[in-house]
């Protein structure tokens, strides 16, 4: 009788200390460490956008599931690869349980990379991926971010549903630039596969030179009808430009980025779409995925694209409200 | 026969002495005749206001870069005094501000910078490249830091942006009328004033105008400070046409409005040179950059040439002064 007690009181405790064990587990709160290292400084429009996603991520991951996330941001104010190296090893010197970093200059960011790789922290690419020959890339899980090239090409079918142009242009306001070089590339590739002629205008920053500019092309090529621009400064002269020459509305008009002036004219007619890369995704997604990672081994099969995304007549007016609270 | 003939060169020589723009006027001239053959509807009153809208903002700002260099000094930080005091009056427009207080403040914000500039380098001597390389990367911080690299846009209408810069004569702007004031304006204190004299004195040789009881001091700071404000002033012209400025405004410009003022024939060694040049100079800027275009020649090209014809016009500029001075 007494060993049966005994044994029995053995039983409790050892299913006790089980239990406990088990949901000890299960309820156990978790914390994970996440940094996002990029190539743009905090003091930049595009970026504020993505550190705010980063910090939403982070947050709806908090609140969901009780387990913490702890992310951090880090770029130079200044575009500067060493500093972007210093502060990627910074970040991989600390063992966190993922980066999500651009790789902005491949050959730089290589040894780094390998070597966090090799120490088993999560490596996710974003805004720009490794565009080196697949066999040469960093191993990094995916990419999540835009393509350039796909972007043009969209922008190009886009106004091609519109209508045929007789004559196609776009305006590049900062050359070499390897982002707007492959945006102007796609747009002109379609457009000429459709027989309509295309090529680039070099205009640079100054709006009044680059109006003179516009005004010198539409002079010699008087059949232009449909005019592409690659960033919000160029968007924002050739605005003015339409205007000024009464060509709102007969000459298409393509942008990129989004800004409180492309926003206007594509509610009033001027401009017909402008494409965003959605990069709030570009720091929420990172936080979702690195820690779907770290905790169920879950990998999507492929890179993320955010963009190209569109902004037209259709979606302007939700979109003029978030462009207020920074979400594109 | 012979005794006329050096008469003729001796006479010739002394008109490039003192006339420093010549070369400019000759690449001017030759630069036209080659567009009015190549280039598209390049012979249109379009085309003249297009190149002359160029000129005017550049113009400005580089007219008082020819003052400075005159005197011996340059002026790096031209193109971030164009976009903080453009950036100024549209911060203070949208604040409800009027918008003449806003000009106001834009110009007395170059005025200080001026003379930042002016006093760094001349109290403790060092190169003004430095001084202003630093003011340069400085103002264009504070506009970056302050914006947080957003454009700025006035959505306003107003008389006083109109009267700054708007339209007249078709396709002429106002811009053009501010840049011929200031060109005669300061082409009258040079030549024609005490103040002219101890520029050119400050800038030939600084001891002898020392000598002379000319503070050499003195007119550095206050060139530095005219450059600046005339800066200011073609930012806000700017502004008065666009409604808006973005952090980047006026990147490059210093550069783009010293090439025209040397191909204009100012020495940057100082002492020489003139406003009549300059205006050439920045009219063959907008000249060339108008006519490659119409020439249907791919507009990645300009650089390239006013690389060529800043080099050319350099060298031309030395061999009639070297001919000149023999």
């Amino acid at each position: 009788m007494k060993t049966n007690l005994k044994s029995r009181l053995f039983l409790m405790l050892v299913s006790v200390c089980l239990l406990t064990l088990i949901f000890g587990t299960l309820v156990e709160a978790e914390t994970f460490n996440f940094y996002v290292v990029s190539h743009g400084g905090p003091g930049d429009p595009f970026w504020g956008v993505v550190m705010k996603g980063m910090k939403e991520g982070a947050e709806a991951i908090t609140k969901g599931t009780g387990d913490t996330i702890n992310a951090t941001y880090s770029g130079p104010a200044k575009y500067s690869v060493e500093e972007l190296i210093n502060m990627l090893n910074s970040a991989i010197a600390t063992k966190p349980d993922g980066i999500a970093v651009t790789i902005t200059d491949p050959a730089a960011l290589d040894a780094p990379l390998r070597k966090a790789i090799a120490a088993g922290i999560p490596v996710i690419a974003i805004n720009v991926p490794d565009s080196r020959p697949e066999a040469e890339r960093i191993p990094y899980l995916f990419y999540i971010g835009g393509d350039e090239y796909l972007s043009g090409k969209k922008a190009a079918q886009r106004i091609l549903t519109v209508r045929k142009p007789k004559r196609a242009v776009v305006t590049i306001h900062e050359i070499g630039h390897m982002g707007l070089e492959l945006r102007a590339k796609g747009f002109i590739e379609v457009m000429t596969a459709n027989g309509v002629p295309a090529e680039k205008l070099a205009t640079y920053l100054d709006p009044t030179q680059a109006i003179e500019i516009l005004k010198g092309y539409f002079a010699k090529n008087p059949d232009t009808d449909a005019i592409f621009t690659l960033g919000s400064i160029d968007s924002s002269y050739v605005i003015t430009f339409l205007k000024e020459q009464g060509l709102a509305g007969e000459v298409v008009h393509g942008a990129f980025d989004v800004s409180d002036e492309v926003v206007h004219s594509i509610k009033e007619g001027t401009t017909l779409f402008t494409i965003s890369q959605q990069q709030y995704l570009q720091g929420y997604l990172p936080m979702q995925f690195l820690y779907l990672f770290n905790k169920y081994k879950f990998l999507p099969a492929n890179d993320i694209l955010t963009g190209p995304g569109f902004v037209d007549a259709s979606n302007v007016k939700d979109v003029e409200e978030l462009v207020m609270q920074k979400y594109w | 026969m012979k005794d006329k003939r050096s008469k003729f060169y001796s006479s010739i020589a002394l008109l490039l002495r003192i006339h420093p723009e010549f070369g400019a006027l000759l690449a001017l001239v030759l630069v036209f005749i080659v567009f009015c053959f190549t280039a598209t509807r390049f012979l249109s009153l379009e085309s003249l206001a297009g190149i002359v809208t160029v000129a005017s903002e550049l113009g400005i700002v580089a007219a008082g870069i020819t003052f400075l260099m005159i005197t011996g000094e340059f002026d790096l930080s031209v193109g971030s005094t164009f976009g903080f005091s453009a950036m100024i009056l549209a911060l203070t427009a949208n604040a409800g501000i009027p918008l003449w207080i806003g000009f106001l403040l834009a110009l007395a914000a170059a005025f200080f910078i001026g003379l930042i500039n002016g006093i760094i380098t001349v109290k403790y001597k060092i190169p003004s490249f430095i001084t202003t390389l630093g003011t340069l990367m400085f103002w264009r911080g504070i506009l970056l830091a302050v914006t947080g690299g957003f454009a700025v846009r006035y959505w306003g209408t107003s008389s006083f942006l109109n009267g700054l810069n708007g339209h007249f004569l078709g396709e002429f702007r106002i811009s053009s009328i501010w840049f011929f004031i200031v060109i005669f304006l300061l082409n009258i204190i040079l030549t024609k004033t005490p103040y002219g004299n101890s520029t050119y004195a400050t800038g030939g040789n600084k001891e002898a105008a020392r000598v002379l009881g000319i503070s050499v001091d003195k007119v550095k700071i206050i060139n530095f400070v005219i450059c600046a404000v005339l800066a200011g002033l073609a930012g806000c012209i700017q502004f008065a046409r666009f409604k808006s400025v973005d952090p980047l405004r006026g990147t490059g410009m210093e550069l783009e409005a010293i090439a025209a003022v040397v191909v204009g024939g100012t020495l940057m060694s100082g002492g020489y040179g003139n406003l009549i040049g300059t205006l050439f100079g920045v009219l063959l800027m907008g000249m060339v950059r108008s006519g490659l275009i119409m020439s249907g020649a791919p507009a990645y090209w300009y650089q390239a040439f006013i690389g060529i014809i800043l080099i050319l016009a350099v060298i031309t500029n030395t061999k009639l002064k070297g001919w000149a001075i023999k």
